[in-house]
C-alpha cells in the first residue's frame, strides 16, 4: 500500500505498484469497495430514508427530476466514490490473469459483487448528465483498452456496459453532446478491435444485447449513425465498421443480421446520394486545359473530400465484407444512387453541369478499386438507360462537343479504356469489330499474322512530316545520336577493343548501341520501343482473364453478325448506318412522325426522339470522319449560329462563307434554314442535355417545340456569346480568308469553353486535294451490315483527323487515349489500328488514313509558313520544358495548372522563345510526329509480344 | 534497350541448364563523335535511314520468337550480344547415323534481311555428312531455300533443316563427295566415319568457343558448385514464371461469359436487387 502512488488525475492515471503481492491489492480493493457501497447504500432509494442530508450539498445546475425522486446527492461523496471506484480500476487493470487462465481475485469479487453493474446504477442514479455518461465511457474505455485479463467475456462486465451504450445511442432527451460522441465512437472502436481480435467475445454480444432487450448487435446498430460523419470521428467509425465487417466474411451470423436487421446498406447507399447533392453542381475551371479532378482539385473541396471518404468506405466494406452484404450494398449503390441521382445529373441542363457530372464519374471510377463496385459503376454505364438511351451512348455522343464537355468525356474514356475491361471494350470497341465487316472478306485470314518485317512500322514513320523528318531538323536537345551498327560477322577482333572503349565512354549516355557500320538513329525512338514494351506486356498481362482473344475466329464474326444487329438495333447503330447510307436516306426525313413510333412501339424500342437525335449526331459523327465531309458538323454549327445571329441581329449581313459542299449539308439538314436551328438545338440536346420537362413528363411529347425553346436557352446564351466573337471577327467578310486562326484565337481567350477549330477556311482547300490514301467512300446501295467500326473509334478518329486545329491538350488526351487502345493485344483492335497492310471496307476509315490525312493538312500547312522551321523548333523545346519539368513534380498525369507557369518554375531548360498555344498547328506537327514515333513502336513490340514466351 | 531484351527472351528456354550466362554487358556503346549525319545516312529516304536498323533488329527479334514457338527438338540458338545477325547453336542428335552427336553451329544472317540470300550454317567442326563441306563446315542450306523469300521462309525452318540431314541423308549434289561415295559404297566404313566425326565433335565439346562473344555457347563438364544452383533454377524456372502471371500485375476485369457477346453475362455477378 505504501508504495502505490498517484502520480496523476483520472484519465491519465498511473499509478505505480512495485513489489505489492496481489493479496494485499486485494484487500485494497475490497476496502475501497466497502467505503463505496456505504455510500452507495445510503442513497438507496429502496434502503435509505430519501433525501439524505439535504440539498445544501447539490451538484451545481443539478436538480432534475432524479435529483427529486431520489434525493440530491453531495458533492463530496459523489466525489469520494469517484476516488474509490478510480483506485479500484486501476488494481482492476493491473491484475493479471489467475492459473491456467482463471480470473484474477479481484475480476472474480467484481463479478461475483456486480461491481460495474452497481456503479452504472450509481451514476444513473445520480443526474445521468453528459458528464457522467463520459466518466463512465472513459472508465470502460480504459479498462477495455489496459486490463490485462479479458474482461468482456464476464456477464456482470458486458451488461452495463452495454446498458452505457444503450443509454448514450438515441436517448430520448435528444442527441448527445459531441463529447459524448467522440468518446462513445471512441470506446466503440476499441470493443471491435477486442472482437477483431477475439471473435469468441461476438456471441456474448449478441446474448447480452437479447437480454438488454435491445436490437441485436448494439455497438454495430450504435456506429451506423457516424458512416458519413466528416472528421476523426466518421474515420474512427467507419475504422470499426469496416472491422466488422471483416467478422461478417467469417461469421454467417454477422453478415445475415447485418444484411437481414440493419439498416447498414440502406444508410451507406442512400447517404452517398445525400453527400453528391452538396457537391457544386458547377465546378471552378481553372483553365480550358483542365479535363479531370486531379488530387489538387478535389481536396479544395470539402464536400468532395467527404463524398470520396464515403465511397472509398463502401470499396473497403465491399472488399472486406460476407459476399451478401457486399452483394445488398452494391446493389442499394446501383439503385438508390447511381441510378435515381447520378444518371439524371449527367442528364442536366447546361453543359457545365453535365461536364461537372461526367468529371465526377470520372473521377468515381478512378477512385473505386474493388472489382464489384467497379461492376456497379460499369454496368451502370454500359447498360442502365436513361430516357432509354444507354448512358454509354450519351457520354461516346459528347466526345464530339466542341465545349469542354468534349474533354472531359476523353478523359472519362481514357480512365475506362485504362481498366481493361473487356465488358467496356466489348461495348466501345470489339462489338463492332468481331463481325469484320470492317475488312475486306480476304482479309480475315491475315488478321492474326504478325508484321513480322516491322512493315507497318516503317509506313507509319514514313508519314513524318517533311519538316520534321530527322535530316531536315534533328530534335532539340534530344539530337540524332550516332550509333555503331554491329554487322557482326566480321565480329571477334574488334570486339575486345571496343569493349575497353564502351568502358571509358558508356556514362555520356545510355542510348546507343553497339559497333559497326556507322549509322545515325533517332535515339528517342528507344524511349518509344521500351514505353510501348511495358504497356503491351502490362495490357497482355491484365487481359488474361477474358473471355475470348477476339482475334477473328473467337468469338466467331458469323455468329455475331446477327446478334450485334439485333442487339443494336437497340441502339441507333444500324438506324444511323441506314440513315448514311439508303439511297433512299434523301427521301427520308430524319425524324420521321416520333409521336406515332413511340406509341406504338413496345417500351424497349427508343422513343424516338433521342434516338433521332442520337441518330443525328451519330451520323455527323461517321460524316465527320471523311474528308470531303470533315467539316460537315461545323457547318451545322455555323449555320445555326448564323441562323441565331441573324434572328437576333439582323441589321449584320454576315453569312457562313459559302461552301462547295452544299448539297451533303442538304441531305443532312433536310430542311428548310429556318428548321436548323431547332435540328442543331436537338442535336446539340441528344448528347444528353434533357431538359427538366423531359424528366417529368416523357409521354407529353408531342410539344416538342416548347421544350425545344426551353431547352435551347441556356445554350442560346452561350451561342450568342459565341456570336459576338463570331461577328466582331467576321465583320468584314473579304478579310476573312486571310485570318485563318484568329477567330479561334479569340474566342479561345474570351469564352475558353467553345474550341471551333475548323472555322479556319483552308480546309475545305484540303478536302479538294485528291487524297493518295483515302479512297473516296462511295455510299453503296447496302441498306445494312454497312462496314462501320463503332460510334467511338470513329469520333476519335474524326476528332484526330482535327488535330492541326485541336488545342495542344485535346490532342495529348486524343493520341494518349488511341495509345492506350493500341496497346491492347487483340487481333481485331490491333490489326485495325496498326496493320497498315489491312485492306478495310471503302466505308471504313482506318487510323494510318486519318494519319496520312493529317500528314497533308500538315504539310500544305507548313509550306504555305515560312517561319515554320522556326515555331517548330521552339514548340519542341517548350514542350520538352514541359515534360520534363512535369516528370520533377513526379505527377502521372500530364497537364493541369498553367503550362507558362511550370515551365518559368525551372530554369534548366527555359524555352527562348514561347510559341503561343494557340498556335494549334505547331504543337500539333510536334505532337504528330512523336505519335507516330510511339504507334510505330507499338506495331514493331507488338510483332514480338504477342507470342508470350512461356505459351503452351 | 534491344539488347535488353534478347536477355528476356532467352530465359524462357535456357539453351543449357550446365551454361552460366555471363552477366549482361552494359549494353550501350555511346559514340561521341563529330561526324556529320549527312555522310553516313545511306538512304535518301530519312526515315528509313534513321530507323532501318530498327526494323531489321525487330525483324529477327520476330524470327527468333518463331524459333521459340516452334519448340525445335534438339535445337537451342542463342543470338550473339555483338550482333543479332549472328546466332550460336547446338544441334542434339537422339538417334539415327548420328545418334549423341553434340553438334554446335553458328548461323549467320545477311544484313538486308529479310531481302537477300538465305542464312548460312557453319558447323564449329566439320561434320562428315554429305552436305557438309570437309573443310569449311558450312551446311548446304541453299539447296533447300534456293531463293530466301521473305514471309515465306524464316530461319526456324533452316534450323529444322539442319536437324533434318542427320536423320534422313540426301546424296544429291554433295557438299562432301567422299562422304557420299562411302554411303553409296561402302556404307559399313560410312558409319564408321560418321561415328569417328561425332566422337572428334564431341571430344571438341568443352573447346572455347570459336567466336569470343559473351552469349557464345560453351560447354564445361559438370561441376555441381557451378552448375547445381542453375539447373534448380532453371526446372524452378516454370512454376515461378506461372505464379509471376498470376500475380497481382494482373488487373484485368471481365464479366463476360465465355461464348457470349454480351457485357455483364457471367452468371456469378452480384446481384442488382
Amino acid at each position: 500500500m505504501t508504495s502505490m502512488v498517484v502520480n496523476g488525475k483520472r484519465g491519465g492515471q498511473s499509478l505505480v505498484l512495485k513489489g505489492v503481492d496481489p493479496e494485499t491489492c486485494m484487500i485494497v480493493f475490497k476496502n475501497h469497495w466497502a467505503q463505496v457501497v456505504k455510500i452507495l447504500e445510503k442513497h438507496d432509494p429502496l434502503r435509505s430514508n430519501v433525501g439524505g442530508l439535504g440539498g445544501g450539498h447539490g451538484l451545481g445546475g443539478g436538480g432534475g427530476l432524479a435529483s427529486f425522486r431520489f434525493g440530491a446527492i453531495p458533492g463530496d461523496e459523489a466525489s469520494a466514490v469517484q476516488n474509490y471506484v478510480e483506485h479500484m480500476l486501476f488494481l482492476l487493470m493491473e491484475e493479471e490473469c489467475g492459473q491456467n487462465g482463471a480470473m484474477g481475485p479481484i475480476l472474480e469479487f467484481v463479478v461475483m459483487e456486480n461491481v460495474l453493474e452497481r456503479l452504472f446504477i450509481w451514476s444513473l442514479r445520480r443526474e445521468f448528465t453528459d458528464d457522467m455518461k463520459l466518466e463512465q465511457l472513459k472508465m470502460y474505455e480504459m479498462l477495455i483498452g489496459q486490463a490485462k485479463q479479458p474482461l468482456l467475456h464476464h456477464k456482470p462486465v458486458l451488461k452495463p456496459l452495454m446498458m452505457l451504450l444503450s443509454s448514450c445511442s438515441g436517448s430520448p432527451s435528444g442527441p448527445s453532446s459531441s463529447a459524448v460522441e467522440t468518446e462513445l465512437v471512441l470506446l466503440l472502436n476499441q470493443l471491435c478491435c477486442v472482437l477483431a481480435k477475439d471473435p469468441s467475445v461476438l456471441e456474448l454480444f449478441f446474448h447480452t444485447s437479447e437480454d438488454q432487450g435491445a436490437a441485436n448487435f448494439l455497438i454495430f446498430s450504435l456506429l451506423i449513425p457516424f458512416i458519413h460523419r466528416e472528421g476523426s470521428v466518421g474515420q474512427q467509425a467507419r475504422d470499426a465498421l469496416l472491422l466488422i465487417m471483416a467478422l461478417s466474411a467469417e461469421n454467417q451470423v454477422v453478415a445475415k443480421h447485418i444484411a437481414e436487421n440493419t439498416y447498414f446498406c440502406p444508410v451507406l447507399a442512400t447517404g452517398l446520394s445525400g453527400l453528391y447533392s452538396s457537391l457544386p453542381t458547377k465546378l471552378d475551371v481553372p483553365s480550358e486545359e483542365w479535363h479531370c479532378l486531379h488530387r489538387e482539385d478535389w481536396q479544395q473541396l470539402p464536400a468532395l473530400v467527404q463524398f470520396l471518404n464515403s465511397l472509398e468506405f463502401c470499396n473497403a466494406v465491399i472488399q472486406v465484407a460476407h459476399p451478401s452484404i457486399r452483394d445488398q450494398l452494391v446493389g442499394y449503390i446501383h439503385n438508390g444512387f447511381l441510378v435515381p441521382v447520378l444518371a439524371p445529373a449527367l442528364h442536366k441542363l447546361t453543359l457545365e453541369e453535365v461536364m461537372t457530372t461526367t468529371a465526377y464519374l470520372d473521377l468515381f471510377i478512378r477512385s473505386v478499386s474493388e472489382p464489384a463496385l467497379l461492376h456497379t459503376l460499369l454496368s451502370f454505364i454500359l447498360l442502365h438507360r436513361h430516357d432509354n438511351v444507354h448512358i454509354l451512348d450519351t457520354l461516346v455522343s459528347r466526345i464530339n462537343t466542341p465545349f469542354q464537355l468534349g474533354t472531359v468525356s476523353l478523359a472519362l474514356f481514357r480512365t475506362l479504356i485504362g481498366l481493361h475491361c473487356e465488358d467496356v471494350m466489348l461495348q466501345l470497341v470489339f462489338k463492332y469489330l468481331i463481325p469484320c465487316n470492317h475488312m475486306m472478306l480476304s482479309q480475315r485470314r491475315v488478321l492474326r499474322e504478325r508484321d513480322c518485317y516491322s512493315v507497318s512500322a516503317a509506313k507509319l514513320l514514313a508519314l513524318t512530316p517533311s519538316c520534321c523528318s530527322p535530316e531536315v531538323i534533328p530534335p532539340p536537345l534530344r539530337q540524332l545520336d550516332s550509333i555503331l551498327w554491329s554487322k557482326g560477322t566480321d565480329g571477334s577482333h574488334i570486339g575486345t577493343m571496343e569493349s575497353k572503349e564502351v568502358l571509358s565512354e558508356e556514362d555520356d549516355c545510355g542510348n546507343s548501341c553497339v559497333i559497326g557500320s556507322e549509322i545515325y538513329l533517332d535515339v528517342s525512338y528507344l524511349d518509344y520501343l521500351c514505353d510501348a514494351q511495358n504497356s503491351i506486356s502490362h495490357c497482355i498481362r491484365a487481359c488474361c482473364v477474358w473471355s475470348a482473344p477476339y482475334d477473328g475466329e473467337n468469338p466467331p464474326p458469323e455468329e455475331y453478325q446477327r446478334s450485334t444487329l439485333e442487339e443494336a438495333d437497340l441502339t441507333a447503330t444500324p438506324g444511323l448506318l441506314e440513315l448514311e447510307w439508303d439511297d433512299s436516306y434523301d427521301a427520308c426525313p430524319t425524324q420521321p412522325h416520333p409521336e406515332e413510333d413511340q406509341e406504338t412501339r413496345p417500351i424497349p424500342d427508343e422513343p424516338p426522339k433521342h434516338i433521332q437525335e442520337l441518330r443525328r449526331t451519330a451520323v455527323m459523327i461517321v460524316k465527320g470522319s471523311y474528308i470531303e465531309e470533315s467539316e460537315f458538323q461545323n457547318d451545322v454549327m455555323v449555320y445555326d449560329l448564323v441562323a441565331q445571329k441573324d434572328a437576333h441581329d439582323s441589321g449584320n449581313g454576315y453569312h457562313a462563307p459559302s461552301k462547295p459542299t452544299e448539297p451533303a449539308k442538304q441531305e443532312v439538314l433536310d430542311g428548310p434554314v429556318t428548321d436548323q436551328k431547332t435540328a442543331n438545338s436537338e442535336s446539340l440536346m441528344s448528347n444528353g442535355l434533357s431538359s427538366p420537362l423531359d424528366e417529368m413528363d416523357s409521354k407529353k411529347r408531342g410539344s416538342q417545340s416548347e421544350h425545344k425553346s426551353l431547352e435551347g436557352e441556356d445554350l442560346m446564351a452561350q451561342y450568342e456569346e459565341l456570336i459576338r466573337t463570331l461577328g466582331a471577327q467576321h465583320s468584314s467578310p473579304a478579310k476573312a480568308d486571310g485570318e485563318l486562326k484568329s477567330p479561334t484565337v479569340l474566342m479561345d481567350d474570351e469564352e475558353d469553353e467553345i474550341d471551333f477549330n475548323s472555322f479556319s477556311p483552308e480546309t475545305p482547300e484540303t478536302e479538294k486535294l485528291p487524297s493518295p490514301f483515302g479512297t473516296k467512300p462511295r455510299s453503296g446501295s447496302r441498306g445494312h451490315a454497312v462496314p462501320f467500326t463503332g460510334p467511338f473509334l470513329s469520333v476519335l478518329l474524326s476528332r484526330l483527323e482535327n488535330m492541326p486545329s485541336n488545342s495542344l491538350h485535346v490532342n495529348l488526351l486524343l493520341t494518349g487515349i488511341l495509345a492506350q487502345l493500341a496497346a491492347y493485344p487483340q487481333p481485331l483492335l490491333r490489326s485495325f489500328l496498326l496493320n497498315t497492310n489491312m485492306v478495310f471496307q471503302p466505308s471504313v476509315r482506318s487510323l494510318y488514313q486519318v494519319l496520312a490525312s493529317v500528314k497533308n493538312q500538315i504539310e500544305q500547312w507548313s509550306a504555305n509558313n515560312k517561319d515554320f522551321p522556326e515555331l517548330l523548333t521552339a514548340a519542341q523545346h517548350s514542350l520538352l520544358a514541359r515534360e520534363s519539368s512535369l516528370r520533377d513534380s513526379q505527377n502521372g498525369d500530364w497537364f493541369h495548372g498553367s503550362e507558362a507557369d511550370r515551365i518559368k518554375k525551372n530554369p534548366t531548360i527555359q524555352p527562348k522563345t514561347v510559341v503561343p498555344l494557340n498556335e494549334t498547328e505547331v504543337y500539333a506537327t510536334v505532337l504528330f510526329t512523336e505519335f507516330l514515333k510511339e504507334l510505330a513502336a507499338f506495331a514493331q513490340e507488338h510483332s514480338i509480344l504477342s507470342y508470350p514466351p512461356t505459351e503452351q | 534497350m534491344l539488347r535488353i531484351r534478347w536477355s528476356l527472351i532467352c530465359p524462357a528456354h535456357p539453351p543449357f541448364g550446365k551454361k552460366q550466362l555471363p552477366s549482361i554487358p552494359k549494353n550501350a556503346v555511346p559514340i561521341t563523335k563529330a561526324a556529320s549525319p549527312a555522310s553516313s545516312t545511306e538512304s535518301a529516304n530519312g526515315t528509313h535511314a534513321s530507323y532501318g536498323p530498327f526494323y531489321l533488329e525487330y525483324s529477327l527479334l520476330a524470327e527468333f520468337t518463331l524459333v521459340i514457338k516452334q519448340r525445335l527438338p534438339g535445337i537451342y540458338v542463342q543470338p550473339s550480344y555483338r550482333s543479332t545477325l549472328m546466332w550460336f547453336g547446338v544441334i542434339f542428335i537422339r538417334h539415327g547415323l548420328y545418334q549423341d552427336g553434340v553438334f554446335k553451329f553458328t548461323v549467320y544472317i545477311p544484313d538486308n534481311f529479310p531481302d537477300g540470300d538465305c542464312p548460312r550454317v557453319i558447323f564449329d567442326t566439320p561434320v562428315f555428312h554429305p552436305l557438309v563441306d570437309s573443310v569449311s563446315g558450312e551446311l548446304d542450306v541453299r539447296r533447300a531455300f534456293t531463293k530466301w523469300r521473305r514471309n515465306h521462309n524464316h530461319i526456324w525452318q533452316v534450323l529444322m533443316y539442319a536437324r533434318t540431314i542427320f536423320y534422313k541423308i540426301n546424296t544429291m549434289d554433295p557438299l562432301n563427295p567422299e562422304a557420299v561415295v562411302l554411303y553409296d559404297k561402302d556404307f559399313q566404313l560410312f558409319k564408321s566415319k560418321v561415328v569417328d566425326s561425332v566422337k572428334l565433335c564431341n571430344s571438341h565439346l568443352f573447346d572455347q568457343p570459336k567466336i569470343d562473344d559473351p552469349f557464345a555457347i560453351s560447354f564445361s563438364p559438370w561441376n555441381p558448385a557451378v552448375h547445381e544452383e542453375a539447373k534448380d533454377k532453371m526446372f524452378a524456372y516454370k512454376r515461378l514464371h506461372k505464379d509471376y502471371n498470376k500475380g497481382p500485375l494482373v488487373s484485368g476485369l471481365s464479366w463476360v461469359k465465355p461464348g457470349s457477346t454480351q457485357p455483364f453475362s457471367k452468371e456469378d455477378i452480384p446481384l442488382q436487387t
